[in-house]
């Protein structure tokens, strides 16, 4: 299977502070990662690093076999994010349509008009998350589950092989939350999908494999995460303890 | 009233003047709307402020040294541009200080404009008209200047506004859609600069933030898309440089702090409707 991210040896310091620390993982294409680790561990550092927006102090990350720069135009290597509903000021006029179409900018021609085929695509990856009767509304009147699903329109949108969610999760209800999840099963297969989660039930059942980031990164199977539970989460001794891969 | 419209008919200064004010509004709400929504309202206090630089030096290089081809616009616009792009690689490559940067460059770019207006001879008076404004003082030359640059940001903005709009309300996705997010941003700042310097003719520098920011901070209280607000802010910005003159002419007051000061009393009369939303 082609590998899609590879990070070897890759650390980040924030200002002298180091973050992360010699991290070497492969993600195979098609993959469902999962990445939990304690606040602060570095697990938004990481998947910034995996997008390009920070460079590693030391090491190498290669998407596709490239290096993520900060001018991403290769049509080939389409990676979306999804980042937190919370983030953005809910008083930004910005309906969900022209949210979503932030997902098709890179098809945007000179003179800056979306096509019909853009629109159509917006609206399509709006019906993927049931979000479809929502594109006239406000971004900042959704709710933070709808918000969310929003977001993950606007990642779909541009047809994405690499799709990075952040804590998608994270403020939003039990029923959205389950929403969300079936709409990443949905995905699963079609697309590589990295997701930051602190729901460590859903890091079991949803995802293929666990990257526990606590400036360092452990990877484990899901099963393994159940026996990291039973021991307290973040164990110092399992976490230096070798992980056993059984994939 | 009726004496404001007559006024109109027989004195063509009177309506050069509103002229004036109505395209630099076009502008005034479009732009604004995007330092709203982007919360740049403080970098462009910095560039307004900082614009008097190349005022004073234009004056001065006009009057003391009669180079007679130079103008005070000439000089607002360089300094406006210049400052603008000093600031946006400010914001790109030195964050930590940035708003002390930012503070610096407004006062020194204030004291600059004003060493060069002290040192042009009899001249003083000018000062005042280009801190509070004076519309007045608009010439059919600066007319066609303002309508140039007028149509100048309105073909800008009709191009690049999914670009801006997706730079203001997320950078990182832009980004990654391969929008090159420094240079747009840049732009975005020339454009403002170039806007802040068409409504120093119509309220000068200190008033200048408040036709960039009253009326599009009115029009997001009451809808959701940016390019609504950006209409909403077009048609007040014309409302309140009208009566603005229309009350200046009746009670003789200057033109400038009166456009200010009706935009500022309905940007208060609106504020608690903001509840509803």
């Amino acid at each position: 299977m082609e590998t899609v991210v590879s990070l070897q040896n890759v650390s980040f310091a924030y200002q002298g502070t180091p973050v992360l620390k010699e991290i070497s993982f492969d993600i195979k294409q098609g993959e469902f990662i999962g990445i939990i680790g304690p606040n602060g561990g570095g697990k938004t550092t990481l998947l910034k690093l995996i997008l390009g927006f920070l460079k590693p102090s030391s090491g190498k990350i290669s998407i596709f076999g490239k290096y993520p720069s900060s001018t991403q135009t290769d049509s080939i290597c389409r990676i979306s994010y999804v980042p937190q509903s919370l983030r953005f000021d809910k008083q930004f006029p910005i309906s969900v349509l022209e949210l979503v179409l932030g997902g098709r900018l890179s098809h945007l021609p000179w003179y800056g008009r979306f096509s019909h085929a853009d629109k159509l695509a917006a609206l399509e990856a709006l019906d993927r998350v049931g979000m479809v009767d929502f594109h006239h509304r406000a971004f900042g009147n959704l709710s933070g589950g709808q918000a969310q699903r929003a977001l993950i329109a606007r990642a779909l949108a541009s047809n994405p092989n690499l799709l990075l969610l952040d804590e998608p999760t994270a403020s939003v209800d039990a029923q959205a939350e389950l929403d969300i999840y079936n709409i990443l099963k949905k995905l699963q297969g079609n697309m590589t999908i990295v997701m930051v989660t602190h729901n460590l039930q859903a890091a079991i059942e949803l995802v293929e494999k666990v990257i526990c980031v606590q400036n360092t990164a452990v990877i484990l199977n899901p099963q393994q995460v159940c026996e990291h539970f039973a021991f307290g989460l973040y164990h110092p001794k399992l976490l230096n303890s070798p992980p056993k891969m059984k994939s | 009233m009726i004496s404001f419209f007559e006024a109109l008919r027989y004195n063509p200064l009177l309506l050069s003047a509103l002229i004036a004010g109505l395209a630099s509004s076009v502008v005034s709400g479009i732009i604004g709307s995007y330092v709203v929504v982007k919360r740049i309202v403080f970098i462009c206090g910095s560039i307004s402020h900082s614009v008097l630089s190349g005022i004073g030096f234009c004056l001065w290089l006009e009057r003391a040294k009669g180079i007679s081809w130079i103008t005070p616009l000439q000089g607002a616009l360089a300094t406006g541009i210049i400052s603008a792009l000093l600031i946006g690689w400010i914001h790109l490559y030195y964050r930590e200080r940035e708003d002390s940067v930012i503070a610096a460059l407004w006062s020194v770019g204030m004291a600059v404009g004003i060493l060069f207006i002290s040192q042009t001879p009899g001249f003083n008076v000018e000062l005042t008209n280009f801190l509070i404004g004076n519309i007045l003082w608009v010439t059919p030359h600066d007319l066609y200047i303002l309508f140039a640059l007028d149509l100048f940001i309105l073909i800008c903005v009709f191009c690049l506004h999914h670009r801006f709009l997706a730079l203001c309300f997320d950078e990182e996705q832009a980004q990654l859609q391969g929008v090159p997010v420094n240079m747009l941003y840049l732009f975005l700042l020339v454009l403002t600069a170039v806007s802040i310097v068409l409504l120093i003719q119509v309220v000068g520098i200190i008033l200048v933030m408040t036709m960039l920011t009253i009326p599009a901070a009115i029009a997001n209280l009451f809808t959701t898309r940016l390019s609504r607000v950006m209409l909403i802010a077009v048609l007040l910005s014309c409302f309140f440089c009208f009566s603005g003159m229309a009350l200046a002419y009746h009670f003789d007051w200057p033109g400038g702090a009166t456009i200010a000061l009706v935009a500022g009393f309905v940007y208060i009369a609106t504020l608690p409707s903001k509840k509803s939303f």
